[in-house]
């Protein structure tokens, strides 16, 4: 297949040295800036464990809930700027825009009072800040979000998806993935190579375009941090809701306060108090309600024995 | 439940009996006639939890039904020898899963279900729990067999649970893997370079150490669509087992089937669906948002005649969508829901020797399942027929294998069987009398006289009729509420002597216009693509679309044309059309050579292959311009649009542009297909191709 290479005198052979390994291309240098930031990212502990399908329900509520809280900063920053020539080129609404998918997928996690029950943690609420303030300041650099997130949402996101739907015995049907679901999107591929052109059409100068790239490492950070403490998070988690065992448990769904294990661990850990909220921790289940149901029954008996 | 300590504290072994009947049990009456609260609390609990302990002892709570072999849980038994699992449960068939998502899990899952139907018995199994080494030993089963899900991770490696199989493959050399019969699917992505690796090597290694393959490799993609691979391969893959094993399907007719039928004598006909693909009475009623599961009835404004010659029929059509609410952008389809011919209908009706216009219901055997009915129920078979299923395309081996039972006649039969199975035989006549002849059911059920299923047989069997899609011919810019198609009727003569035509082109080019007395509707939606004009104006584009590939570009010409008209400044504008004969298909003349006139084409290269002895394609053309094109390409930032043929055009116009790169830019073979590849990767060389 190889033809020798077809130079006339006229016409120089092609050097690839040098001409192409220090590309102009935005898109390319975005590639090749984070490359080494997204291989650190992938191998994160929480990124590593969700791969393999040890993902907690709980977790991953909040690992949603974090993407709310940021994807609605982005893309209100992306409305504003949606006619700033830095920007312009990649506006796709239709084809990209999450926040409304996430809103779906929170009320189905957490029900329809899902706003009051949610709150930004610290590490999202400090990536959230940036990007409020690339897009008030300098909205040239929210094209580092934008990459940085809809590009990864369209090629390992989707991987993500898959696992997360059969490790959370999520329906089929689709609720609670909905973020990882592209509707406007027909095929993922050609799509990124629309975005790549599009990045591409941006007016920048080098200088520009390196602090485009330094930005989005940014983006890959505070990405980190999230993921870090939702790892954090997860090993407090973890005891309890591991060590969890009542005959015929059924499927608690991961929701540690329905848990009457917890509850008595916190009970033998101190306060009368935890013995209240264990016995109704308890009179929740069903078993419980049947011991209390016995209880009831064995004290009306000692009741009318005593009293008789 | 023994965490709960219960049993450390000293109790009284009382009953419940004895304490409803007067026996006063010996109750430490001290100082306190009572207990404290706690006490009594904590007393009565201990008995309450004792009681509710003996109980549950008494009676083991049933573990939530495992209809499904799932054997996600870990074994209790040991046991690393499936041989011996398998013969003690009387398994023949095992399906091991290379998984790392789960996917591949699954899908064994579901095949190991499977194969009750079909008489056999079978498990899933990870292989990193068993000795596999045992797969030499699987021949002192009878009638056994091992199924492979496979999927390939990263570079093309196994997954974490595959390893140690994979290993072992590749040592082991001398075991005699004469009895193992075996087949493999491979999930995989076509994006990554080793795509299914890991089936593939099963599939090629395990016929080098002899063993026997049932069937063939199945090739999953998930950047497509993993689970129709699956299906796909599925349904073809267990009639091919029944054969090799001469193994009939358990049970009678009906224990196949998925669906039971009903049939409504005395429905009320507001209840019935005449070919809304989703809310009943959507076709009469619309509400907006408009999509696929929702489309829009488009009046049709335009059907004219594009060719001025020959014995094709190509085709121009707009579509309304006023009042619908629809955007598109130029280089986005149209998807339209067509119906099959009501002739051929009849003649179904008519050899299958049934009322067509009964009203009836399909419903699923399965109650967990999503999918109630096969397309909407209730309805007519002649809705059905018309609407719903798809009897133009020839039917897949299963659907011949389902209704071999049918055939009254044993020679007939035996070649239905025949021809589902997997057998070199089988294979070649499926191919040649199916396939080749292009036989529908029709044809089927015509040359095969002693074939007569019945008809909710048939339409359980028959696949959904799907939704067909065209590249805009027009731009919202300049048409925002019309949608114009360009296409060109299917029909051909086959080798039976019969005709086949396109089911939607021939529907669409049968769609009368719009007038006062008559109105044509076309079901319809936008999908949207991503074959898109750049954003800026400046940018220089090249478009190739011969024949009715040139239907975007209609699109795009009239957007950049609107874009000068508001004084935009435009950059280069080429076009590459081709065509037979100049007099005869030459597709949008007039606005071709008035788009030249006026300058929105800055170049329009036409190519009449069949005016002259030699054959002149666009990719000919584009040589000639070689130098023009490498100039915009290499230095002015062209974006390349193609669309058209697949097959052929597409793979001879990328194969005229790595000539131009090494031509004009000193370039190997090797450096220009990286230098188209690379022009892709940053979309600027975009393809709308069908094959």
């Amino acid at each position: 297949m190889d033809t020798t290479s077809v130079s006339n005198g006229a016409v120089p052979a092609y050097e690839v040295k040098e001409e192409n390994l220090s590309p102009e291309d935005l898109s390319e240098m975005l590639a090749a800036g984070t490359k080494q930031v997204h291989e650190k990212a992938e191998n994160t502990q929480f990124v590593k464990d969700f791969l393999k399908g040890r993902i907690r329900k709980e977790l991953f509520k909040l690992g949603a809930v974090a993407l709310y809280y940021t994807y609605k900063a982005m893309e209100e920053e992306i409305e504003r700027n949606k006619d700033h020539p830095h920007f312009a080129p990649l506006y796709f609404p239709a084809e990209l825009h999450r926040h409304t998918a996430l809103a779906r997928d929170l009320e189905y996690f957490y029900g329809p009072e899902w706003q009051s029950q949610v709150h930004c943690s610290e590490s999202t609420q400090c990536y959230v800040d940036r990007i409020h303030q690339v897009g008030q300041e300098d909205p040239v650099l929210l094209v580092a979000h934008a990459y940085t997130r809809y590009m990864g949402d369209l090629s390992g996101g989707q991987v993500l998806k898959k696992v997360a739907q059969r490790a959370l015995k999520l329906p089929p049907t689709g609720e609670g993935l909905e973020f990882y679901h592209f509707d406007a999107i027909h095929s993922a591929k050609a799509f990124k190579q629309l975005y790549r052109s599009r990045m591409n059409e941006l007016e920048l100068d080098m200088e520009t375009k390196k602090r485009v790239v330094a930005e989005a490492v940014k983006a890959f950070t505070f990405n980190m941090e999230v993921f870090d403490e939702l790892e954090e998070i997860g090993k407090t988690i973890q005891e309890e809701v591991l060590d969890a065992g009542m005959p015929v448990h059924g499927e608690m769904g991961g929701d540690i306060s329905k848990c009457p294990y917890y509850a008595a661990k916190m009970a033998a850990s101190g306060g009368t108090t935890y013995a209240c909220q264990m016995a109704m921790a308890m009179l929740r289940h069903p078993t419980g309600q049947v011991l209390f149901a016995t209880w009831f029954a064995v004290l009306a008996g000692l009741a009318a024995w005593y009293l008789m | 439940m023994s965490n709960i300590s219960a049993f450390s504290v000293p109790m009284y072994s009382v009953n419940m009996a004895d304490m409803e009947t007067e026996t006063p049990t010996p109750m430490p009456e001290e100082e306190e006639p009572l207990f404290s609260n706690l006490d009594l609390f904590l007393f009565t609990l201990i008995i309450g939890l004792f009681i509710y302990w003996f109980m549950s002892r008494k009676k083991p709570d049933p573990i939530p039904e495992f209809k499904k072999l799932e054997t996600a849980s870990t074994p209790t038994t040991r046991d690393t020898s499936f041989i011996e699992k398998m013969k003690k449960t009387g398994k023949n068939v095992i399906v091991f899963y290379g998984s790392q998502t789960g996917t591949a899990e699954e899908f064994a899952n579901r095949l190991s279900k499977d194969a009750q139907r079909y008489g056999m018995k079978g498990m899933a199994a990870d292989p990193e729990e068993y000795e596999m080494a045992e797969l030499s030993r699987l021949g002192e089963i009878e009638n056994s067999l091992a199924i492979f899900c496979m999927a390939t991770y990263g570079e093309g490696d196994p997954t974490d649970n595959a390893q140690d199989l994979y290993d072992w493959l590749q040592e082991n050399d001398d075991e005699d893997f004469s009895g193992l019969n075996y087949t493999v699917f491979g999930l995989g992505n076509k994006t990554y370079e080793h795509y299914n690796a890991m089936g593939k090597y099963v599939d090629k290694r395990l016929e080098e150490l002899g063993a026997k393959r049932i069937f063939d490799l199945g090739l999953g993609d998930d950047d497509g669509n993993v689970e129709e691979d699956f299906i796909s391969w599925r349904e073809q893959f267990w009639p091919a087992v029944c054969e090799h094993f001469g193994v009939e399907p358990l049970g009678d007719d009906s224990s196949i089937r998925q669906y039971e039928l009903k049939e409504y004598p005395d429905i009320n006909a507001s209840k019935v669906y005449t070919g809304e693909i989703g809310r009943l009475k959507s076709f009469e009623v619309q509400k907006p948002p408009f999509d696929s599961k929702n489309p829009f009835l488009a009046s049709v404004t335009v059907n004219r005649r594009l060719n001025k010659a020959g014995d094709r029929h190509l085709m121009h059509l707009e579509l309304d969508i006023t009042g619908s609410k629809i955007r598109y952008e130029s280089g986005d389809h149209v998807a339209v829901f067509p119906t099959n011919d009501t002739a051929l209908v009849n003649k179904l009706g008519k050899i299958l020797e049934v009322d067509l216009d009964v009203v009836i219901s399909l419903n699923n055997l399965d109650d967990e399942s999503n999918k109630k009915h096969p397309f909407p129920c209730p309805t007519t078979y002649r809705t059905a027929l018309t609407h719903y299923l798809d009897i133009t395309h020839p039917p897949r081996t299963n659907v011949l294998y389902e209704m071999a039972q049918y055939a009254s006649d044993p020679k007939d039969q035996e070649n239905m069987r025949k021809m589902a199975s997997s057998s070199p035989e089988g294979k070649a006549l499926y191919q040649n009398w199916v396939l080749d002849a292009s036989r529908n059911i029709l044809a089927i059920l015509e040359d095969m006289p002693s074939l007569r299923p019945p008809i909710d047989h048939l339409c359980e069997l028959l696949p959904r009729l799907q939704a067909r899609y065209y590249s805009i011919a027009s731009s919202s810019k300049v048409h925002p509420n019309s949608i114009h198609i360009c296409a060109v009727v299917v029909e051909y003569k086959t080798k039976t002597g019969r005709t086949n035509k396109g089911v939607a082109t021939t529907w669409l080019k049968n769609k009368q216009i719009t007038d006062n007395g008559h109105k044509s509707t076309v079901p319809m939606f936008i999908r949207k693509s991503q074959f898109r004009l750049p954003f800026k104006a400046t940018n220089p584009v090249i478009m190739i679309g011969p024949g009715t590939g040139i239907a975007p570009f209609m699109g795009f010409i009239q957007e950049r044309a609107w874009l000068k008209e508001q004084a935009k400044e435009v950059g280069e504008t080429v076009m590459f059309f081709g065509c037979r004969h100049k007099n005869e298909d030459y597709l949008y003349q007039e606005e071709l050579e008035e788009a030249e006139k006026t300058g929105v084409l800055t170049q329009l290269n036409v190519a009449f292959s069949r005016d002259q002895e030699h054959k002149v394609y666009v990719q000919h053309l584009l040589k000639k311009s070689k130098e023009h094109l490498w100039k915009l390409i290499h230095t002015n930032n062209a974006h390349i649009y193609i669309c058209g043929d697949a097959r052929n055009m597409a793979r001879d116009v990328q194969t005229a542009f790595y000539e131009i790169a090494e031509e004009m830019g000193g370039m190997t073979r090797t450096q220009s297909t990286d230098y188209v590849k690379k022009l892709m990767a940053k979309g600027r060389y975009s393809q709308d191709v069908w094959s």
